[in-house]
């Protein structure tokens, strides 16, 4: 796991290095008046700190070699998001409701490798859900081409 | 007899129709999406929050509010108990005895005992909340930006090292949740912070977008990697009043449950999951037969849920005294509460005493109407179960996606929940507890604010935060706090060096 927390460590430190960069451009004021980056600026830095402390403290070899994924577990979560980003892609195409059947359809069969009868019988139940919760609740959902 | 008096108005605002009916639904979808594996408290409430905002009143609201939590916390139990999966992490102690129990043939026992163990534990908490929280709210008045800003601290310093098996994580997690806090429009002086020029990030970042991302698609993305289709205990689920001898062996169990679910409540990142561990643990320990436990022991069920919801309910008192929420499902109803105008904390009482005692009456209403209502539904929370997770996650997708669409009808918000819920994802699988971001990101805006406030009427003069009784102590806390686990690091690595 120490190769993984060290990994995880440098990708935190340099966000806070970036961070309290960025805060210190904005502007850091003095104590007696704070200017907008003097909060992150502080924040930033102790971000820094403690991802150093934590780097630190996970030198040295695994006793045991801890891989996060194991083989293949990695390949749903990644085309679900996927799917989900291209869902949100085709929002503003085809409009809310004709965009949540096709994200239905590519779930069941992309992510889930259900049957088209389930795919299908999702899409409609799922979808007159859709429908029904955003008409009780009034939210103008946005329309396409489609519906 | 002031408390009384509060408390009768809350009864007459919470009795009304609307308030009943919304607290009703508020407890029934909260069990009902508690129920289904992987999504807990926090997660059933931001899925559920944008129903809430559409209700107008600020009281239905947290009404509501407080039903899908409270809903949420009994819900999860009926998962760990037939499913062998906790429905939510603080059930996660009852799977052992709770499962084991369903496979003798005793499902029922062990699905009344959770529930009455509730609610015993729950209203107990509620009386405690009724009494304790107006006092703690008069003195927290005497709090100046020097106390706020130390007590913030201190709530932040807590969850973090409550949170998990390493507190350095816990603090890392904190830090970068109140950076994420400050992305956005600086409410001083305008400028624009963290932006890197674009107008999706101007406004900053959504509680909700960050919450549903993190929590929702995260915990999806998390869920489709493990085999979330357990074998569900099928058979008939009969008798689940206790009978006699159940409830002589887990009535002290239940009370025992309840008086560390309380305590451990009170503090910020402890909350409902720590209480029931604890409580297990403490239980075993007492018991005279701890070979039992693991087993099928009926108190390893009573005494965990005990204290899971009398946590549930002790946790509000940080958050409607002193305005610092405990934990993340707290820290959503927190955040909804200033969504609609109303800030929590010492002046709640002064300035809103509707709210604060109305949320107080309906949670007494609330308890009652969950224990009524959720043994005899027993069967239909099970039905739920049957749905298989290949249909639920695009259905919380969805559900998600509306839900924040909703806050500002704009598509990039739903975008950016997408790519929270990636980092939430990627946090999760590198062993980062996410409590302590979403606390954070909530009280950022209070951290930099009093800092601001006590800097500025100090001219820059940092001892104002030792000068200060309550300030100082809070800070010695603090600093206690920290020490702790750097002891006990060079104790360790003392005797790590120890060849003997």
């Amino acid at each position: 796991m120490k190769r993984w927390e060290r990994l995880s460590a440098t990708a935190l430190f340099l966000v806070g290095i970036g961070g309290a960069f960025g805060a210190w451009k904005i502007g850091f004021g003095s104590f007696q008046s704070p200017g907008p980056g003097f909060f992150p600026f502080w924040l930033a830095t102790l971000l820094t700190i403690t991802c150093l402390v934590f780097f630190l403290r996970n030198l040295g070899a695994d006793l045991i070699s801890v891989s996060l994924w194991t083989k293949g577990s990695w390949q749903r979560p990644a085309k679900a998001a996927g799917v989900m980003f291209i869902y949100v892609l085709l929002i503003g195409q085809l409009g809310f409701i004709s965009s949540t059947a096709l994200m239905f359809v590519a779930w069941s069969r992309i992510v889930e490798h259900s049957s088209w009868k389930s795919a299908a019988l999702l899409v409609v139940c799922g979808t007159a859900g859709l429908y029904l919760f955003s008409t009780v609740l009034a939210i103008p959902l946005p329309k396409g081409f489609l519906i | 007899m002031l408390e009384m008096q509060g408390l009768l108005n809350g009864f007459a605002l919470a009795i009304t129709p609307v308030n009943l009916l919304f607290g009703f639904i508020g407890a029934v979808l909260g069990t009902a999406i508690g129920v289904l594996p992987g999504l807990g408290p926090a997660a059933t409430i931001s899925l559920l929050m944008p129903i809430t905002y559409a209700l107008g009143s600020p009281l239905t609201s947290i009404i509501m509010m407080a039903g899908i939590y409270c809903g949420a916390m009994y819900g999860g139990s009926t998962t760990s108990i037939l499913l062998n999966i906790p429905g939510e992490a603080a059930s996660v102690v009852t799977c052992i005895d709770g499962y084991k129990m369903a496979k003798n043939g005793r499902a029922g026992a062990a699905l009344g005992i959770s529930a009455i163990g509730s609610f015993i534990a729950g209203t107990f908490g509620i009386i405690a909340l009724t009494f304790i929280a107006p006092p703690l709210s008069s003195f927290a008045l005497k709090f100046g930006p020097a106390e706020y800003f130390s007590l913030t601290l201190l709530g932040l310093t807590l969850a973090a090292f409550l949170s998990g098996k390493s507190m350095l994580k816990g603090m890392i997690m904190a830090v970068f949740g109140l950076l994420l806090a400050t992305v956005g429009i600086d409410p001083v002086t305008g400028s624009l912070r963290y932006t890197f020029g674009t107008m999706i990030l101007m406004d900053g970042i959504d509680f909700l977008t960050l919450a549903m991302g993190v929590f929702g698609i995260g915990e999806i993305l998390i869920s489709l990697e493990e085999d979330m289709n357990a074998e569900l205990v099928t058979t008939k689920i009969k008798d689940i009043y206790p009978t006699m001898k159940d409830w002589m062996e887990s009535r002290w169990a239940i009370g025992r449950g309840t008086v560390i679910g309380f305590v451990v409540g009170l503090l910020p990142g402890g909350g409902a999951v720590m209480a029931s561990m604890l409580a297990y643990a403490i239980e075993k320990r007492v018991s005279k037969t701890p070979e039992r436990f693991g087993e099928g022991a009926i108190e390893g069920v009573a005494s965990p849920e005990a204290a899971n919801n009398a946590a549930a309910s002790a946790s509000f008192i940080p958050m409607l005294t002193l305005g610092i929420p405990g934990n993340p499902a707290i820290a959503m109803i927190f955040a909804a509460l200033l969504i609609q105008g109303v800030q929590p904390g010492p002046f709640l009482l002064v300035e809103h005493p509707d709210v604060f005692w109305g949320v107080i009456a309906s949670m007494y209403i609330g308890n009652v109407l969950l224990l009524f209502f959720n043994l005899p539904l027993v069967g239909v929370w099970v039905q739920m179960l049957k749905v298989p997770y290949s249909i639920m996650a695009p259905v919380i997708v969805m559900i998600c996606s509306v839900g924040v669409y909703s806050l500002k009808n704009d598509i990039d918000d739903v975008f950016m929940m997408f790519i929270f819920g990636i980092m939430g994802y990627i946090l999760r699988k590198f062993k980062f507890e996410l409590g302590p971001l979403l606390l954070a990101f909530v009280l950022g805006r209070i951290l930099e604010r009093s800092l601001s406030q006590a800097l500025i009427i100090s001219s820059g003069n940092l001892a104002v935060f030792i000068s200060k009784p309550i300030s100082a102590a809070l800070l010695e806390a603090v600093f206690l706090m920290l020490l702790i686990p750097i002891i006990l690091m060079m104790r360790g690595g003392k005797q790590g060096n120890n060849p003997s």
